[in-house]
């Protein structure tokens, strides 16, 4: 067994050297880097009040702590405790205590539940059965040349960074399972290449209530919901976005077109 | 003589981990690049990197191979391991458990849920989880 370097002059020279160690692994390292340090200054920074009425926003007062949370750098617990630390009253910080539960709730689905990690939960409740999505990923979405332009810019966040917001997560999951026909499986598969935070519990439960097998019904939006809470960060432009210029009456008529009534 | 070893895996990065403090002090901690089971996982450079560079913040020593051929080489006296849900890593656990005495580590609780959960669906959880959620971890007395 060979023991391998980590002490390194520069993160360059950290970055040849995994190269050297996984040849085979795609695409460029993320401007966000790893241990506990950066995990201690972005703790440090948290508005955990602000988050409850921004969260939904490009530009909210999200964390971004996933990757610090995910690799067990810092525990649920720990960043829980900190928060309250920052408040006078938990309840201010309700909404923002109640998305760390979102993780623990996953984490405990998957511990209960190990074969839900790849295989539908439930049947689609989008009037299609599994047979009907495609088993791959197209390859313009893997290379983020889709045509809407929105979607374009939330695939090239993620490929290069291996972060986006939750809301551009539900987005490009649900543009891939329900705007081009594919298994959330496929989806699920790309996302845990790129997310830094890529979790199967999170991920694979999370494409699985987007796509319905683990929710009552389909997740989707239009361009007005894109525009709302990203229209100041990225080109939501109906010219560019034709796609997604929608009603949602439409596009559940376009989408679901087995489905007569309301979803 | 055998000694205790820790196995430390990617979703526990940390030397406040339970695990830590499971083990005897001074525990040997290992973490293991294994070739095979990191390319079957197909991430991307990003993902390896920020692992790559948390491990060297840790007292840790991160060893080239097959997983559980080098723990049957280290032959350790027992083996702590933090809990994960991953598939992958829980597959790896269930076979060396075939050549070490293996304790799993759980971490530190989030909430404090006596009765089983109903987990098909968040809301029910979340109305047991809220009772101990706002409380300092969770309910426990560190
Ligand atoms: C399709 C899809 C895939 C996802 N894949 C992952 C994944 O692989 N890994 C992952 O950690 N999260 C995943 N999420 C959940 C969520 O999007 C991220 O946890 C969150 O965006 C991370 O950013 P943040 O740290 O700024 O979160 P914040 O909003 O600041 O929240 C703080 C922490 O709470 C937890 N959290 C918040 N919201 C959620 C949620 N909805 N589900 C689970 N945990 C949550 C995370 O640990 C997060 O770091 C996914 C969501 C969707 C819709």
């Amino acid at each position: 067994m060979q023991q391998l370097q980590t002490d390194f002059q520069s993160r360059d020279s950290l970055i040849s050297y995994v190269k050297t160690l996984a040849p085979w692994a795609k695409g460029d390292p993320s401007p966000i880097e790893g241990g506990r340090q950066n995990a201690e200054l972005k703790l440090a920074s948290i508005d955990p009040k602000a988050y409850g009425e921004t969260r939904n926003f490009g530009d909210g007062k999200i964390t971004r702590l996933s990757p610090y949370i995910h690799h067990g750098i810092l525990s649920l617990s720990e960043v829980r405790n900190f928060a309250l630390s920052k408040c006078g009253n938990p309840q201010e910080i309700t909404k923002f205590i109640q998305e760390l539960a979102w993780r623990d709730f996953w984490q405990r689905v998957l511990t209960e539940h190990p074969d839900w990690a790849w295989n539908d939960t439930e049947p689609y409740k989008t009037g299609f059965t599994a047979s009907d999505y495609a088993d791959h990923l197209p390859d313009d979405i893997e290379r983020g040349e889709t045509g809407t332009t929105c979607i374009d810019a939330f695939i090239k966040e993620l490929v290069t960074t291996g972060y986006i917001h939750n809301h551009a997560r539900m987005y490009l999951a649900s543009y891939v399972v329900h705007f081009r026909r594919v298994k959330w499986q496929a989806g699920a598969r790309w996302f845990l290449q790129h997310l830094l935070d890529g979790d199967i519990a999170s991920n694979n439960l999370s494409w699985q209530w987007v796509a319905s097998t683990f929710s009552n019904k389909p997740y989707i939006f239009n361009l007005e919901n894109v525009h709302k809470y990203f229209g100041n960060l990225i080109d939501t432009s109906p010219d560019a976005n034709k796609l997604l210029h929608a009603s949602y009456e439409e596009l559940q008529i376009r989408l679901f077109p087995n489905i007569k009534g309301a979803l | 003589m055998n000694q205790p070893l820790i196995w430390l895996h990617e979703e526990a990065l940390r030397v406040t981990h339970p695990v830590f403090r499971a083990a005897p002090e001074g525990t040997r901690a290992i973490y293991v690049w294994d070739d095979e089971y990191l390319s079957q996982l197909d991430y991307s450079l990003k993902r390896l990197v920020f692992m790559y560079e948390t491990l060297c913040e840790l007292p840790v020593e991160i060893l080239r191979g097959d997983t559980v051929s080098i723990i049957k080489q280290i032959a350790p006296s027992i083996l702590y391991i933090p809990a994960t849900t991953k598939p992958h890593i829980t597959s790896t656990m269930s076979k060396i458990k075939s050549v070490a005495n293996v304790e799993v580590i759980p971490d530190e609780n989030f909430v404090t849920i006596t009765k089983a959960a109903d987990i098909r669906r968040f809301f029910p959880y979340w109305n047991m989880a809220q009772k101990t959620a706002f409380q300092k971890n969770g309910g426990i007395d560190a």
